[in-house]
């Protein structure tokens, strides 16, 4: 319990301390401006980290903490993820019993798309993800669906990010279809809204409290949060997906957390994705 | 139910009201937020001098510093520290009672659920109700379906809060 408490009041010290302006604007569907949002979050972290490069925002934690950076340049040097990749563009590679594959499925063979995931789909009238087309795949072809967290699903996520890396950013929320807007006030709702027992909302971690220790962690920046999934974590001792790190937020916060891929968790990534504009697709990663 | 635990999510409960009252500003509340402020105390008809602290606020600190049972009095009034849940809770211990109890905790997570409010713990504690009462350990279990109702009503006022201020941390 004296963990909880010690928590409350460190948080409750980052957010007096760097409590936000008052926003009069960017809140409901008249006023939401995405690329004002993303100038206005860039601009808090270079407030915040002077010495931070937008551009090393895709490294998460160490972007901003020279003290676990070193250890983390050490662990990719070998990277615990190499053989998810492999196994990964195996899979992808292996067809379906009726001889199709993955990638007659995707755009350009399923190679360099990650970066435009996930996506407004104006005729389904939702946000898709890469892991949710790669199931779709898959059943449409009369395949069973993977499981969303780790695994193959995982993998096939790296290979496909494997194959994007570098390519930037540039999600796109079409101007023809509210819908599309109103998805990623969603989202963004969802990630700066207190929840759960502990009251926190993903901000008071990834925003506020960026680099600020919460028991024995520094959460990193919500800037560049998207960009390097899926994750081999030394925690997990394997692969995850964001959405399945997302669960594991939302439960941090003391809350019933959401299911992989609810179109909450997808406008979420839609919103957290758009802040990623202009970032490199790096996936996948490693973090503790 | 263990004492020091309560107490411990008292003062969490406490900090954090401290916490949200902090980032709170006057700020033209957008076209959207159709919700009520987050600390919901009916104003008294007479309305004197307006109270240093608010009701909500005089309870907390009640609470913190003395526990459940305690009368304190705010702007000329008596009151008590105690939950609406623990008032409930003190009925007698009987099946009925605890079925109700249960019942109405029951659909107050639900309510909660909905609005994607719901706790972590929740779920669990109302399990631990119903086996409480199939052992017929009622007062066990109008203890725990009270401490479930109030995760309930706490994530929906923190709904409502969100609603009204979910805005307050986005950088400009
Ligand atoms: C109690 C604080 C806390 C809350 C609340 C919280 N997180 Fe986290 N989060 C962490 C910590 C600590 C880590 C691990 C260190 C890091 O950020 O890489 C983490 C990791 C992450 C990562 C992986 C970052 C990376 O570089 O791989 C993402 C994405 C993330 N959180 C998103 C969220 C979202 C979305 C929410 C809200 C649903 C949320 N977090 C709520 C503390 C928190």
């Amino acid at each position: 319990m004296k963990i909880i408490k010690t928590l409350a009041l460190n948080l409750a010290v980052a957010s007096a301390s760097q409590a936000a302006l008052a926003a009069d604007s960017g809140f409901d569907m008249q006023t939401v401006d995405p690329e004002a949002d993303r100038i206005a979050l860039q601009n808090y972290f270079k407030a915040r980290f002077p010495e931070t490069e937008i551009a090393d925002y895709v490294n998460g934690i160490y972007a901003v903490d020279a003290g676990s950076r070193e250890q983390w340049e050490e662990l990719e040097e070998f990277p615990p993820y190499e053989f998810d990749v492999e196994k990964g563009e195996e899979l992808f590679n292996t067809p379906f019993a009726n001889g199709k594959g993955y990638a007659d499925c995707f755009e350009n063979g399923g190679i360099g798309i990650r970066h435009k995931y996930p996506y407004w789909n104006k005729d389904e009238g939702t946000v898709k993800t890469l892991e949710q087309e790669i199931n779709e795949c898959r059943t449409d072809n009369d395949e069973e669906p993977l499981a969303w967290g780790k695994g193959a699903i995982a993998q096939i996520s790296a290979y496909m990010a494997w194959t994007s890396r570098d390519k930037v950013f540039d999600i796109q929320i079409p101007a023809d279809d509210e819908r599309a807007k109103a998805a990623y006030l969603d989202g963004k709702k969802f990630f700066y809204a207190k929840r759960g027992q502990l009251n926190l909302s993903c901000a008071n971690c990834h925003v506020q409290g960026t680099n600020i220790r919460i028991r024995a962690d520094l959460p990193s920046p919500q800037l560049g949060h998207v960009t390097h999934f899926p994750v081999f974590r030394s925690k997990w001792g394997a692969l995850g997906t964001l959405h399945r790190r997302y669960s594991g937020c939302h439960k941090d916060s003391r809350s019933k957390p959401l299911k992989p891929q609810t179109e909450t968790f997808r406008n979420l990534e839609y919103f957290q994705s758009y802040m990623s504009n202009g970032l490199v697709a790096n996936g996948p990663g490693a973090r503790k | 139910m263990n004492k020091g635990l309560i107490i411990a999510i008292v003062l969490i409960v406490a900090v954090v009201l401290f916490m949200t009252q902090s980032d709170k500003k006057e700020v033209s509340e957008p076209a959207m937020t159709k919700a009520p402020p987050p600390v919901q105390v009916e104003p008294s008809p007479a309305e004197p001098a307006a109270p240093e602290v608010s009701l909500q606020e005089a309870f907390e600190m009640n609470r913190a510093m003395y526990g459940k049972g305690h009368s304190f009095a705010w702007n000329g009034e008596q009151h008590t520290t105690d939950h609406p849940e623990e008032i409930e809770a003190s009925k007698e211990a009987t099946q009925a009672n605890a079925e109700a109890l249960l019942a109405s905790a029951m659909a107050k997570n639900a309510e909660v659920a909905k609005l994607g409010f719901e706790w972590k713990l929740t779920g669990d504690i109302l399990k631990k109700a119903q086996q409480s009462i199939d052992q017929g350990n009622f007062q066990q279990a109008l203890n725990l379906a009270a401490q479930a109702k109030y995760h309930a009503r706490i994530g929906i006022e923190q709904y409502h809060y969100a609603q009204a201020n979910w805005h307050l941390s986005v950088p400009e």
